[in-house]
Order: structure tokens, then C-alpha cells, then sequence
């Protein structure tokens, strides 16, 4: 009888444990917004360590923030933009991204640039106090623009007198790139985060379906009107746009991405671009670096530059004169927003 | 309640007993293996199954409130100290009872004490929040107090066989 | 000794543990089992990246809250069916701006208070996103 009653009480406990163990990982799912690098951000994930691996990612957050942002007076960056042309260190970290983005800067002729940030400045785009700087201005502040007045080495890095650099193009990129390394980490099986405008969608949805992805109707931005939609798994998005942030003064509009060539808002043609790619680690950071200098180099230097081959990535752009240009990547998992009015173009 | 020196003598050192066993819990980080906040192995639990079957049910509650109060002054905590009432005062009440069956053994008396525990928890959880989202982690916690119960089941049996034939079983 | 208390399990105890699965399968079955995809439309306020409050929309009815963070004020505004900031101190004025959100995932957000109100729950929305880029 003891025997029996010990095995059976054996029995239940095990039932107990396996019944815990067998809870749907679906059901253990974890969402949390923050506040970091100036943008909202939205991490949700799946799984048993779920909740671990949402908080992860927002000290990441937090952590690139207070690293790389470029008015925190303790912020490494903000150290090396008031060096006054001396070369201090910055971490392995930093100089990687310098790197990085430097790499961006070359490949895309500098239509990417880290060290626009004076000039970016000079429109108040970083204060909120907009003005349109005139011409003498801006030819002062361009002459401490480019690749040429940034030095790197190993951990160390320098800036010629004059030049700043704004690490804002590409850091939520990288952070969207470390929230896939820790979700990973946490055995996160499907889950999403939104950096701002930085998408990361991990898996398919619970419901085996992938994410249904909308890309932003340029033309109404503060409606919920899509220029085209997406469905996909294990996937970085990344959209820039002229809408995202502008002023207007004298009835002409001034927005934020500005050309690094004429240090005016770059004007292509373009309204958004959109930049897709798997969620290899890297990728994030590529997608960020790419909408920005693909914007400035307006649809057909987009084009070839991605017809090149030089990364791996998809694209979806929205013109100026109502069309939608779709790499042929893309094709089979883009629907058509028949309401937007735009026409679709698929590209090859 | 009338106690005799050697009842109160008893009653502090179970008491102290008490608190250094939720003292030397808290460094066991349970919450690694299963990630739920306040997860515990309720190891003080041992004390009042000891005190309710050597002292008495008044006994074995004054010196849960003892412990409960006491640990959350040590702790400077004393949003926990609902919690850990809630909590203790629901196990006592069912390991009151449960104890009044003489058919139970140690171990029964435990587990049932170790889920009202639980369930005393999260209901102070959801009085606190204001929501009713702690119900979530219940079904795992009462699953959990399978075991935390049978290991403090197990220990209070060792204890009882071991103090079998000293003066302290025959009050 | 009150009592001589039984020192090895028996079938009493077995029942007890017993009890306690049924129970807990029973809270699983009550609390992970009857949410499928039907969970009400919930509106999730939080400040500074901590949740602060969850109301269920279709229970609260038509209410007003206040939202004081990082020295600006807010005040919400929830109906059965909608949300919306009808007055902010802050210097943006994004959060008003936004006007009333109705649907799940939608979200309004004020930056200068680093508060966020995001809709969870309620009917998913026919040919709807689960994200918007841009």
C-alpha cells in the first residue's frame, strides 16, 4: 500500500511538472513599450523567456542611447564631437559603427554620411528650432563634411576640427540588430520590435501566418493608409521618408534627409524608401544605413545600386508622381493597397 | 493565551528559525530556473508544520504572524508584508484543518499549505495590482507547490522522527 | 504533543496532491484556456517604459484619466470604444494630434512625457497589419 501510494504520488507530481512544462509557448508572450533614442519602441516576444527578453532589449536600448547619442554630454559621441581634432578612445563598439557607417559612406558615394550632422543642425532639425541656413553657411559647414576628416583605429577614434558626427542613421539599426541577437539568445521563437521607424519581425506570427507589414502611405502620414503591404518572416524593414520629419516655411517644404552633396534636403523624386532584408545580425544596421542614403540617391541610382549586388536587401519605393517601385524579390509577398491610388511597378 | 516559559522559549526560537530559513531562501534564486515573480520554496513553511503539530494551531499562528511581521521590518519592505500574511494566514487556515484529518500524513498537510500559500499570494497580488493578471501565473505556482510542499513534507517528517524521543515532543 | 502527526505519505495524501493538480489544471484551463484571440480591446498606458494601467475599454465605459510624467500632464479620455489625449501640456502637442484610436495595435505616443497608449486585444481588423514601417 506505501508502495502504491509512494508511485502514485510520483505519478501525480510528474503530471504536475509535465503539465507546467507543456503550457503553450504561444501563451507566454511579452510586449513592452519604451522610450529610447528619441523614438518610441516596441518589443514583443514569445516564449518561455519572453519576459527576460523583452527587458534585455530595452537596457540594450537604453544603453546605446546613453552611449551613442549626440546630445547626452556624457555620451561617448558627444565626447568625440567636442574633442577639438583630438583622437580619444571610444570603445570597440563605437569604432565598429564608425566603421560601418564609413563602409555605407563609400559604397553608396557618400549619399550615407555620418558627419552631415552640423549641417543637419544648421535646420534645426535636431533642436526643433527650424530655420533655412543660407548658402554661405551651408558651403562653410559642407567643407567639414565627409569620410576624409574621420580617423579609426582599433578602439580610438578622431575628427578633424569642425566635423560631428550624428551615429542617429544608423544606431537604431545596430540596436534592432542586438534585440535580434537577444531574442535569439532567449530561444525566442517568434516575436517583433519597432524602433521608430526600424521593423524587426522574428518568426511567423503564432497563428503560422507571417506578419503582415505595412509600409506607410507617404501622402497621408497620420492616417492608417498603407502604400503597399508586406508579409514576412524573420525580416528587417527600414523606412525612410520625407514625411517623417519636416517644416515648412514661405509655402516650400523643408524635410530631414539631407543630401550630403548640396547640404539641402535631398530632393529625388522619392518619398519613402523602404529597405528589407533577412534578419541575418548586421542586417539591421544595413537596412537603416541604406533607406537614408537610398533616398538621397532617388530611384534610378537606387535601383542599380541594387541591381549591383554589393548587399543583399529588397526594396520598395513610393515617388513623387504616384508610383510604386517594387524589387522583384519582393513580388510574391507584396499586396497591393488597391485605395492608395498608386500604381505598382515591379523591377528587376 | 497562556504560555509557559518553556512554550514562549519555543516560540522565539521558532520564530528566529523561521525568518533565517526565509532569509536563507531568498538566496536561492528559484526565479532563474522558473521565471515567475515571488516564486519561493517556502522553506519557513516547515517551521509551521513543526509548531502546529508541537504547539498548537494558536501557537504555530502567533509565531507566523511573528515572522511575517518581523520580515518585512528587516526587509524594509512593507508592501510585502500583505503578501506574506495573505499568503501565511491561507496555508495556516487550510493546514489547520487539513491537520484536524488524522488520516493525513506530514506530506498532505504540507502540500495543501503550500498551494493555500500560493493562492493567498496572488490573491494579494490582484488586490494590489487592481487586476487580475497574476491569476495567470497560478495554475504554474500551484503546480510548483507540489514539490515545495512535499520537500518541506519531507523535511518536517525527518524533523519529527528526529526529535521523537526528546522532551520537546512530549510538551 | 497535540497530536502525533502521520509520518509517511499515504493515500490521504495522495489525494490531497491530487486536489491540487485538479485545481491547477482547472485555473489553466480558466485563466490560458478561454482567451483565444477574443480577449476584449484594452487600453495599456505606460509611463517611461513601465505599464502603469490596463483598462479594459468595454468595462470602464466612458471615463477620464490623468497621466502626470516627466513634469507634463495629460489627460485621457476613453469611451467603449475609443481613446483619446484631450489635453496635454506638453510642447509637442503629437499626443493630441493623433486624435482618438479605436483599433488594436494602434497607439498614441507623447515624447516630451515618455508616455505610451497602445490598444491591445479586441477583433483582429479584416486585411489589417501587424506593423506599420515608416
Amino acid at each position: 500500500m506505501k508502495r502504491i501510494t509512494a508511485v502514485l504520488m510520483a505519478v501525480l507530481m510528474i503530471t504536475g511538472l509535465t503539465a507546467c512544462g507543456e503550457a503553450d509557448p504561444d501563451k507566454a508572450r511579452e510586449s513592452i513599450q519604451v522610450i529610447a533614442m528619441d523614438t518610441p519602441m516596441v518589443f514583443t516576444a514569445y516564449g518561455e523567456k519572453s519576459t527576460h527578453a523583452v527587458y534585455m532589449a530595452e537596457d540594450e536600448a537604453r544603453r546605446l542611447d546613453a552611449l551613442l547619442s549626440r546630445t547626452d554630454e556624457n555620451s561617448v559621441i558627444y565626447q568625440l564631437n567636442h574633442a577639438d581634432g583630438l583622437g580619444i578612445t571610444v570603445g570597440e563598439e563605437v569604432c565598429g559603427l564608425i566603421e560601418a557607417a564609413e563602409a555605407y559612406s563609400q559604397a553608396t558615394g557618400g549619399a550615407f554620411d555620418i558627419s552631415i550632422a552640423p549641417v543637419v543642425s544648421a535646420w534645426g532639425f535636431t533642436t526643433d528650432r527650424y530655420r533655412v541656413p543660407d548658402e554661405a553657411e551651408l558651403a562653410e559647414l559642407l567643407t567639414h563634411v565627409g569620410s576624409e576628416h574621420i580617423t579609426t583605429a582599433e578602439d580610438a577614434a578622431a575628427l578633424d576640427p569642425g566635423t560631428q558626427i550624428d551615429l542617429g542613421g544608423i544606431a537604431k539599426g545596430y540596436a534592432s540588430d542586438r534585440v535580434v541577437a537577444i531574442f535569439r539568445e532567449n530561444n525566442v521563437p517568434r516575436g517583433k520590435a519597432e524602433l521608430g521607424g526600424n521593423i524587426l519581425v522574428m518568426g511567423d506570427k503564432p497563428d503560422g501566418t507571417p506578419w503582415r507589414v505595412g509600409v506607410q502611405d507617404p501622402a497621408k502620414p497620420d492616417e492608417e493608409a498603407y502604400a503597399a503591404i508586406l508579409t514576412l518572416e524573420d525580416a528587417f524593414i527600414v523606412t525612410s521618408g520625407s514625411y517623417q520629419r519636416y517644416f515648412e516655411e514661405n509655402g516650400k517644404r523643408y524635410h530631414h534627409i539631407i543630401d550630403p552633396a548640396t547640404g539641402h534636403p535631398a530632393d529625388s523624386g522619392l518619398t519613402s524608401v523602404t529597405v528589407v532584408a533577412d534578419s541575418a545580425e548586421g542586417n539591421g544596421t544595413m537596412c537603416d544605413a541604406l533607406s537614408t542614403a537610398l533616398f538621397v540617391m532617388g530611384e534610378e541610382r537606387a535601383l542599380d545600386f541594387w541591381r549591383s549586388g554589393t548587399y543583399d536587401f529588397e526594396l520598395v519605393l513610393v515617388t513623387e508622381d504616384g508610383r510604386v517601385v517594387v524589387t522583384d524579390g519582393l513580388k510574391d509577398i507584396l499586396t497591393e493597397v488597391e485605395e492608395s491610388g498608386y500604381t505598382y511597378e515591379i523591377v528587376s | 493565551m497562556k504560555l509557559t516559559t518553556k512554550q514562549l522559549t519555543l516560540c522565539g526560537i521558532l520564530t528566529t528559525l523561521a525568518l533565517a530559513l526565509s532569509v536563507a531562501e531568498n538566496q536561492i534564486p528559484l526565479s532563474l530556473a522558473i521565471p515567475i515573480p515571488g516564486i519561493k520554496l517556502g522553506l519557513a513553511n516547515i517551521v509551521t508544520v513543526f509548531a502546529l503539530y508541537v504547539l498548537g494551531p494558536g501557537q504555530a499562528m502567533l509565531i507566523l504572524l511573528a515572522r511575517c511581521l518581523l520580515g518585512a521590518v528587516f526587509a524594509g519592505n512593507m508592501n510585502a508584508l500583505l503578501f506574506s500574511l495573505l499568503g501565511g494566514v491561507t496555508a495556516m487556515i487550510v493546514m489547520i484543518l487539513l491537520s484536524r484529518s488524522r488520516r493525513l500524513s506530514v506530506y498532505g498537510v504540507s502540500i495543501g499549505g503550500a498551494a493555500a500559500h500560493n493562492c493567498g499570494q496572488i490573491a494579494a497580488a490582484v488586490l494590489t495590482l487592481g487586476n487580475t493578471a497574476p491569476l495567470y501565473y497560478l495554475p504554474v505556482l500551484l503546480g510548483v507547490a507540489l514539490f515545495t510542499g512535499a520537500l518541506t513534507g519531507t523535511v518536517a517528517a525527518c524533523l519529527f522522527r528526529a526529535l521523537a524521543h526528546t522532551d520537546l515532543m512530549k510538551g | 504533543m497535540r497530536s502525533s502527526p502521520e509520518l509517511r505519505p499515504n493515500f490521504w495524501d495522495a489525494l490531497v496532491a491530487l486536489a491540487v493538480v485538479l485545481l491547477a489544471a482547472g485555473c489553466g484551463f480558466a485563466v490560458w484556456g478561454g482567451q483565444n484571440g477574443a480577449a476584449a480591446l484594452t487600453a495599456v498606458v505606460s509611463v517611461d517604459g513601465v505599464e502603469t494601467e490596463r483598462l479594459v475599454l468595454a468595462d470602464t465605459g466612458e471615463t477620464e484619466r490623468t497621466v502626470e510624467s516627466n513634469g507634463y500632464t495629460l489627460c485621457l479620455r476613453l469611451t467603449e470604444t475609443e481613446v483619446w489625449v484631450e489635453e496635454a501640456d506638453c510642447p509637442t502637442q503629437d499626443c493630441v494630434h493623433t486624435g482618438h484610436i479605436s483599433r488594436s495595435g494602434q497607439s498614441i505616443v507623447c515624447l516630451p512625457a515618455r508616455v505610451i497608449i497602445t490598444l491591445e486585444g479586441g477583433q483582429p481588423v479584416d486585411n489589417g497589419v501587424d506593423i506599420v514601417v515608416g
